[in-house]
């Protein structure tokens, strides 16, 4: 076991050479060593797939070397980090290799020899190196061809094929992550959030948190039978770290669509009370312009009434137990504001007003 | 040789001018002219591979000067990228063109460029989406891990929108525009046989939308169908049957592809002409009346024009098997009156012949013979109402039901008594459709005949080979018998054997009388191979006719 760990850490180490000048003094016997060791690796993930213990003991690993190398830091590369990136590894390190304009020319004959030797090379065709990377440019293709003539943004978040696969991706990486690492995911969302655009960010949370609880992982990252199931996994830490940082939390609340924000609430009870609270703030800020006759903020970057009668709006539309704790809670906070029933004293009394449920 | 790479230099000029015109494929005209000839530039690359792995790589330059513009070309081209295994063989001959010692600065140029192509196949079109790529990047993943995922995400939602288009085709705001699902039937053309895009095909294929017109492009019907008789994607019945029906193209190239197939294989017993049909799905399909209509009109054609070949028989009688057997597993969900199945036979006809023999006890086949011979009859000799056709339409609906006149012969000979007048008058009719009544009147006069000397033999302690062919009139050389009849006798004589209790034992010698032509010796075959058959479905318990016939099948066909 210990030298199969080994093996493993002395792969990954190429496969992050890989794609760093220092492949130029490769020659072609090392790059078929390299394949040479992927295609052992690959054989390691065909014959463990239904030994859970060898699994985790090989994913831990992938894990705590994938932090180590900063797959978690501002220069994030895409590297071994799971049990299921070992299928494909061979595939991982040509492409990189192909890439690589340093691979010299003896060196880059000889990996087009090794990944392209033509047809009438035994073995199911499908299953050979050349047979996947030749699929690989034919999704890759259907991709590009979707994208130009068929797809176009799905209204529904979490139906739209790109956030979809993105919150798949977080989510599986969450388990991942929960599974390894005793600090939980939080190190990695945090991490995140300092590397990447927000405004996807977000969106790709929400289309994770809105995924049905069923919904099938991307193809290969499927858990062979023997494995404990962790479907619902991912999302109460997604959850608990935006409820322990309070910026993101209002950044979430603020930047996405009223009606992603309700579904969100309807399926995350502990979300739809830190969403409420949020508002009631939200709320509090705006003034009454008695000339104007309309509700105004306080502040040019607070939230515009109409924006938090939309809101609210979202929110009553939602199924019963949501809609029922949103009017209750208005109700409160009109009592609190002495419970009158005209209209610019009070911000809820006049939100209620609006949403036609005044009494 | 020469010929050959003369050959590919015209065809070089020609494809070259193609990809010019094409360029990337983004206008619907050159995405459908490179739809249509997808497969054969396909071809073209894989003759240019074989030419080019034969060179090296000085040559190919000298041999070819602009290959690399013209592979280059087809490394932009995503439907040329997308179809069947076009991206392999490209790369094969990407390779070709590395120079492996490159002497000077310009061959590593060369080498460089043909090293840019290949990797922009393998990781062209990147997303224009900086921020996908980045948090994709920031999870760890390449995209090479997350691109099944995604194409597999893009063709369920667009599964979805034309399931929820045919549901409520009416709620304008989600509805997919018919020039929508039209582009994207035509970009599923290169792409149908990837597995990923199995439900998008049956999607496009079953779900219909609300247009009068039909939306999906024609060339797309074509590959699906392509693909599926190639074995290349499977696909349930429910969508082959809803391709034939919006595409008739579809289905007659699925019934000549059939007729291909027993037409090659040289010798076809009727077991491996069902598994052929059932292969097809076109007795299933035709469960569908539209589709068995076509079906039956294509045999129709094949009847006539084979001049009732005993082979084209054969197989509608084993479609007419299948296609019973699909319409009672059917039955619960049985949604068809009979009469759209034959709409121009008369109903209480169609009625008898689809009762099964195996449904009816042993002891009333008599009565089913006749009540179908008299129905027959009854339409044949009536000349004055055309409402039902002539006796053609007669014959070729009986002949669906071919087994019925077998079991005619076959009880002809069980039974001692005097033949029935009906049953007479059905063989004569189904072996001799064409003739007038007086020639079947003749034809019934001589089978009867037979069949009285036959029942003498029965009773004669020493039965010979000789006394069975005089039976049969064969030796009377003066008169000699119209071959249709005589296949009558024959098979009435090959029934004898069978059953007789002394048959058994002069049966070789009596089929080497006969068999005096490889046409008779393979008709006869044919016959044991149709008793064969027709006993197992019908379960019939006759242990030693049937090891007797099938030694017999077994000699005859080492002898043709």
């Amino acid at each position: 076991m210990e030298s199969l760990l080994q093996h493993l850490e002395r792969f990954s180490e190429v496969l992050a050479v890989s794609r760093t000048p220092h492949v130029s003094t490769w020659d072609p016997a090392t790059v078929r060593r390299a394949l040479q060791w992927a295609r052992y690796l690959r054989h390691v993930h065909r014959r463990f797939g239904r030994h859970a213990r060898i699994r985790m003991a090989l994913e831990r690993r992938l894990q705590k070397q994938w932090r180590q190398e900063g797959g978690s830091g501002p220069a994030a590369a895409p590297g071994l980090t799971n049990f299921q990136a070992l299928g494909r590894c061979d595939v991982l390190l040509s492409l990189r290799l192909l890439q690589n304009r340093a691979l010299g020319e003896a060196a880059c004959h000889s990996l087009l020899q090794q990944l392209f030797p033509g047809p009438g090379v035994p073995g199911a065709d499908e299953d050979t190196l050349q047979g996947r990377l030749a699929r690989l440019a034919r999704r890759r293709s259907a991709v590009h061809m979707l994208r130009l003539c068929g797809s176009r943004e799905s209204p529904v978040l979490q139906e739209d094929a790109l956030m979809k696969t993105q919150a798949e991706l977080l989510l599986a990486r969450l388990r991942e992550e929960g599974r390894a690492a005793a600090a939980g995911p939080g190190g990695l969302l945090s991490s995140l959030w300092e590397r990447v655009p927000h405004d996807n960010f977000l969106k790709v949370v929400a289309a994770a948190l809105l995924l049905p609880p069923s919904s099938p992982r991307p193809r290969g990252e499927e858990l062979e039978p023997g494995t404990p199931s962790t479907a619902g996994e991912g999302r109460p830490e997604l959850v608990r770290w935006l409820l322990g940082r309070s910026d993101i939390m209002a950044a979430f609340c603020r930047r996405l669509p009223a009606g992603v924000l309700a579904s969100v609430a309807g399926r995350h009870p502990e979300l739809s009370r830190g969403y409420l609270g949020l508002l009631t703030d939200w709320g509090r800020q705006l003034r009454y312009d008695l000339q104007q006759g309309v509700w105004v903020g306080a502040e040019p970057q607070g939230v515009p009434w109409e924006e938090l009668y939309g809101r609210f709006q979202s929110l009553c539309r939602a199924p019963p137990p949501l809609k029922d704790e949103v009017l209750t809670a208005l109700e409160s906070w009109k009592a609190q504001d002495g419970g009158f029933q005209v209209r610019g004293l009070s911000v809820w009394t006049d939100l209620l007003l609006a949403l036609g449920s005044g009494t | 040789m020469a010929q050959n790479s003369a050959g590919l230099s015209s065809d070089y000029q020609f494809w070259m001018q193609k990809l010019s015109v094409w360029d990337q494929a983004s206008t619907l005209e050159t995405q459908q002219d490179t739809c249509l000839h997808l497969p054969q530039f396909q071809e073209f690359l894989r003759q240019m591979y074989e030419a080019l792995k034969e060179m090296d790589s000085n040559t190919v330059t000298e041999r070819f000067p602009t290959i690399g513009q013209l592979l280059a070309k087809t490394c932009w081209n995503p439907f040329i990228l997308a179809y069947d295994e076009s991206q392999k063989i490209l790369i094969w001959c990407l390779c070709c063109l590395i120079n492996k010692e490159p002497r000077n600065s310009g061959d590593s140029k060369l080498n460089s460029w043909t090293r840019g192509l290949l990797s922009h196949i393998l990781s062209a079109f990147r997303f224009d989406m900086k921020e996908v790529g980045l948090f994709t990047q920031g999870l760890g993943y390449a995209p090479a891990d997350y691109y099944p995922g995604l194409l597999k995400n893009m063709v369920l939602s667009l599964v979805s929108e034309l399931r929820e288009n045919h549901l409520n085709g009416f709620n304008t705001q989600r509805r997919m525009a018919p020039e929508r699902v039209r582009s994207l039937s035509r970009v599923c053309v290169p792409l149908v046989t990837l597995p990923d895009f199995e439900p998008l095909v049956l999607a496009l294929l079953t779900c219909h939308g609300h247009e009068p017109q039909e939306v999906l492009w024609p060339e797309f019907f074509g590959a699906v169908n392509e693909a599926f008789l190639l074995k290349k994607i499977s696909l349930p019945t429910s969508a082959i049957v809803c391709l034939w029906l919006r595409h008739l193209p579809s289905l007659e190239k699925a019934m000549l592809h059939l007729f291909e197939k027993l037409i090659s294989s040289e010798r076809n017993f009727l077991r491996r002409i069902e598994c052929f049909m059932k292969d097809s799905l076109l007795p299933e399909a035709a469960c569908h009346p539209a589709i068995f209509r076509i079906v039956d009109e294509m045999f129709r054609y094949a009847l006539l024009e084979t001049d009732g070949a005993p082979e084209v028989l054969a197989t509608i009688q084993v479609f007419t098997w299948c296609f019973l057997e699909a319409l009672g597993k059917e039955k619960k969900q049985l949604k068809f009156a009979l009469k759209t199945y034959f709409p121009y036979a008369s109903p209480s006809l169609v009625m008898v012949l689809l009762q099964h023999p195996k449904d009816i006890p042993q002891g009333l086949w008599h009565q089913s013979l006749k009540h179908i011979s008299e129905k027959l009859r009854e339409r044949v000799e009536d000349q004055t109402d055309g409402s039902y056709g002539g006796p053609f339409e007669c014959w070729f609906l009986f002949v669906h039901f071919g087994g019925w006149a077998d079991i005619a012969a076959e009880q002809l000979l069980m039974s001692e008594a005097e033949p029935p007048e009906a049953v007479l008058w059905l063989l004569a009719f189904s072996y001799r459709p064409r003739d007038g009544s007086q020639q079947r009147a003749q034809t019934m006069v001589e089978v009867k005949a037979v069949h009285g000397r036959l029942m003498k033999l029965l009773r004669s302690p020493a039965l010979s080979a000789r006394d069975l062919q005089a039976a049969a009139g064969e030796s009377q050389a003066a008169a000699p018998r119209p071959s249709a009849c005589g296949q009558l006798i024959r098979h009435l004589l090959l029934n004898f054997l069978l059953w007789a209790p002394g048959g058994h034992a002069i049966a070789r010698e009596v089929i080497t009388l006969m068999a005096h032509t490889d046409e008779i010796t393979h008709e006869i075959a044919s016959f044991l191979d149709q008793t064969l058959y027709r006993w197992d479905h019908l379960c019939m318990e006759a242990p030693a006719s049937r090891k007797l016939a099938r030694e017999l099948l077994a000699e005859l066909r080492g002898q043709v």
